[in-house]
């Protein structure tokens, strides 16, 4: 008998909890919903669920949603493609020199941590009031984290795997390509999911912010116009696009790496 | 809950009356542990000894009142189990010492549990830190330790809190050999000091019959009292009475049944694999 | 023998001067040059790359203002209240989750995928609620530093080794005991990340709400900054910013016990 069959039985397989989560958060709706309708929260504030849900459809006919969230898509994807090809580019460069990595890596290090997404006004005199901007933003916001997970990944190579490699004679390149960069793709992908997540994180706040664009335009034209149903409709939307983004991401992954 | 007055015999400390512990799995109910008895006398050294697979560390759990779901009934001095018993001291097979704090602050763990005062409870574990002779190391992270120095940890940790009953699963199971002996012989020499009523469970014979009293063995699954061997040898067990024709023949006894079952337990494992796709351990 | 000597020599002589150094020195003493060149150069509309001298400066009179120090006690107190409360709901949110298969596969894939949705967004509903004041901010700081606390949290309970909540529970712990000294402790690692990337969201939340709505904190000041042109002011106060925002990681991160902040 194997101690993963005895623990491979969960007593939650099955709908029950995502039923009770679901459950939780429908109650939440409606006890806000209800509140609102007695009065007890001024409905000013925080418009009844109802109403939001019926802006959605005014929102997607009037505001064109799905041009809008084209064109946030397709900045992230641009970007994302960007800081795919050069953070991995850079990772490798990084880990080939070994001086360029022991002078830069803590620095690249500490650019995660560094608020760039503040150097908007910045992007804006540079690149001007276009699409430019927003995607340099994610780019820019979003190549640490690829940079250094790429390090990670090439260096963290067993290092049995690259004896391997050093007894069959294999050349440098050879070792890189059969070698290290296959070792490493887990741990790259972490780092592009992650820059991904940074990259639409600062595209749409961006958007925003400079009020120009997609779907972070449109949350602040909406506001501004004091259309509250609105706003939180066309919130509701980013965090949709948000969520398909990453299951999306999710698949992908598992479509490119079924081994794991 | 108040404690049910369990049955009373002799001067048993700990009854283990009738065990039986069945899983839902996937793949339908397992019996683990099937009408389980024993008796352990006060300062009576107890192993339990088993193939894998047999639910040694299924019974261990119940003893020790971490596994609640079973039939059956656990009694210590007279008093039914219903959880963790503070007349119980569990040591486990895993690395267990507290990464995160030193040797001393490791040991006086269920001391400061229970609000022993600071400076009581420091007293309290350097005497059980000398006592596995650690003496010198109450400063250090188990980080900075062997593996085998760290199972000492953990072993003083479990005896400063003073069960009845040191209840102990396979602690030795980690180590290489040497070191294996060298710790054998001394939890042995605290045993026989403290005279520590102390239920061993293991899967090594030598070890088995060095050190115990009785030996429990157990039968593959569902886990069956096979059968309970005295061990009559002289103490103290020096190299002399290790290497002695009576050790042998205990160990012989006690391989053959063993044997019959974990060989059952090899044919029973293989036709699980070749059965079910992906359902190797 | 007598090449120890002569490097001994020579490590005498130039202390400090490894390559390592040295191509650091190199790369920021060009990237400087350039910059310089590029404000000279008039290639890009003017201002947009002042001088350094100008930055400098601007840096030196930011330095002497008393007003400057105000407005970084501002942004600095709501950033600080904000981790607080964010990150003690996220610790105790993320215990929950973690020590409860069910509880987690409930609630803890809405934490997930709202995690990396864009907080600012929901500025609007923080200014409705709260007002304009520094209220507003520290709520979508809050409301930011939130989630990547409690993720972080929840996977960090369920990393925890086994036998350790074992030996708790064999030497009868109760609840309180079980958490203070078996989980945190245990998670120490996960809880510090955590901290670190909710006080890298917070910053930017809390810092792009001022700079959206407000007339106090750096945020304000950088917009304002911006507004009238004065790039040199600008520049010296995202430097500034930014020195602090990665000096707080590393802060943490040392408090931590973690000396690798190359680790993400």
């Amino acid at each position: 008998m194997t101690a993963a069959a005895l623990t491979k039985h969960s007593p939650w397989r099955g709908l029950a909890p995502a039923m009770v989560g679901l459950g939780v958060v429908v109650a939440f709706f409606l006890a806000v919903e209800l509140l609102i309708q007695i009065g007890v929260l001024n409905r000013f504030i925080i418009p009844p669920p109802s109403e939001i849900i019926g802006s959605f459809g005014r929102v997607i006919v009037e505001e064109q949603v799905f041009s809008r969230f084209l064109l946030t898509l397709g900045e992230c994807l641009t970007a994302g493609v960007m800081l795919t090809v050069f953070g991995v580019a850079g990772g490798v460069l990084m880990h080939r020199f070994k001086l360029l990595q022991q002078a830069c890596e803590t620095w690249v290090a500490a650019m995660a941590s560094a608020p760039i997404v503040l150097m908007y006004p910045l992007f804006l005199v540079i690149f001007g009031r276009n699409v430019w901007t927003i995607i340099m933003m994610g780019f820019v916001a979003a190549l640490p984290p690829v940079i250094l997970k790429t390090i990670e990944g090439i260096s963290g190579t067993r290092k049995v795997l690259v004896n391997v490699g050093r007894s069959f004679n294999l050349t440098p390149a050879q070792q890189f390509w059969k070698i290290l960069f296959p070792a490493a793709l887990p741990t790259i992908f972490v780092g592009v999911r992650l820059g991904l997540i940074f990259a639409l994180i600062n595209i749409v706040g961006v958007e925003f912010l400079i009020n120009f664009g997609g779907l972070g335009q449109l949350i602040n034209e909406l506001a501004e116009r004091y259309d509250l149903a609105g706003t939180y409709a066309a919130i509701c939307f980013v965090i949709l696009v948000s969520v398909l983004f990453f299951m999306a991401l999710e698949k992908a992954e598992r479509w490119l790496r079924p081994v794991d | 809950m108040s404690p049910a007055p369990a049955p009373q015999p002799d001067d048993a400390i700990l009854v283990v009356d009738d065990i039986v512990v069945r899983f839902e799995t996937t793949e339908g109910t397992i019996t683990a542990v099937d009408d389980v008895s024993f008796k352990v006398k006060p300062g009576e050294f107890f192993s339990v000894i088993g193939p894998s697979g047999c639910g040694k560390s299924t019974l261990f759990n119940v003893i020790g009142g971490l596994l609640s779901h079973h039939q059956g009934v656990v009694s210590v001095a007279g008093e039914t189990i219903s959880g963790p018993h503070k007349s119980i001291g569990m040591v486990f097979q895993e690395e267990s010492t507290f990464p995160w704090r030193t040797v001393v602050d490791n040991v006086a763990f269920p001391l400061e549990l229970v609000g022993m005062p600071k400076h009581k409870r420091i007293e309290r574990a350097r005497h059980f830190i000398a006592l596995v002779g650690l003496d010198g190391f109450e400063n250090r992270y188990p980080g900075e330790l062997s593996g085998g120095m760290r199972q000492r940890v953990s072993l003083a940790r479990t005896l400063a809190s003073e069960p009845k009953i040191l209840l102990m699963d396979e602690p030795f199971a980690a180590l290489d050999e040497q070191t294996r002996l060298l710790l054998g012989d001394k939890v042995l020499q605290i045993q026989q000091q403290l005279k520590q009523t102390t239920l061993l469970i293991t899967h090594n014979i030598t070890e088995a019959v060095q050190m115990s009293d009785r030996i429990l063995v157990m039968t593959y699954r569902p886990g069956r009292v096979k059968r309970i061997v005295d061990i009559d040898l002289p103490r103290p067990r020096t190299s002399e009475v290790v290497s002695s024709e009576a050790f042998g023949r205990y160990v012989a006894k006690i391989w053959a049944d063993l044997r019959e079952e974990a060989s059952r337990g090899m044919r029973d494992e293989e036709s699980h694999v070749l059965h079910h796709e992906g359902a190797a351990s | 023998m007598a090449e120890t000597g002569r490097l001994r020599q020579a490590a005498v002589a130039a202390p400090g001067l490894s390559p390592v150094m040295l191509l650091r020195i190199a790369i920021i003493l060009s990237m400087l040059a350039v910059w310089e060149f590029l404000s000279h150069s008039g290639w890009l509309y003017r201002d947009v790359v002042p001088s350094l001298l100008a930055i400098g400066s601007a840096l030196a009179e930011l330095f002497a203002s008393a007003d400057y120090y105000f407005h970084l006690s501002v942004t600095a107190a709501e950033i600080g209240t904000a981790l607080a409360i964010g990150g003690l709901a996220g610790v105790a949110v993320g215990i929950l989750l973690g020590a409860n298969q069910f509880m987690s596969k409930a609630f803890e894939s809405y934490l997930y995928y709202l995690g990396p949705t864009p907080k600012i967004i929901f500025f609007p509903i923080m200014i409705m609620w709260f007002g304009v004041g520094p209220e507003s901010k520290i709520a979508l700081g809050t409301f930011s530093c939130f989630f990547p606390v409690a993720l972080n949290v929840a996977a960090g309970m369920r990393q925890i080794d086994k036998v350790l909540i074992r030996v708790g529970k064999s030497f009868r712990a109760n609840s309180w005991q079980m958490v203070v000294k078996i989980y945190l402790p245990a998670m120490r690692h996960p809880i510090i990340n955590g901290i670190r990337l909710g006080l890298g969201v917070a910053l930017i939340g809390t810092l792009l709400a001022e700079t959206k709505l407000s007339n106090k904190g750096i945020g304000f000041l950088i917009i304002q900054a911006y507004s009238i042109f004065d790039m040199p002011r600008m520049y010296a106060m995202l430097i500034v910013l930014f020195v602090l925002a990665i000096g707080a990681n590393a802060l943490v991160g040392r408090f931590g016990g973690l000396h690798d902040i190359k680790r993400l």
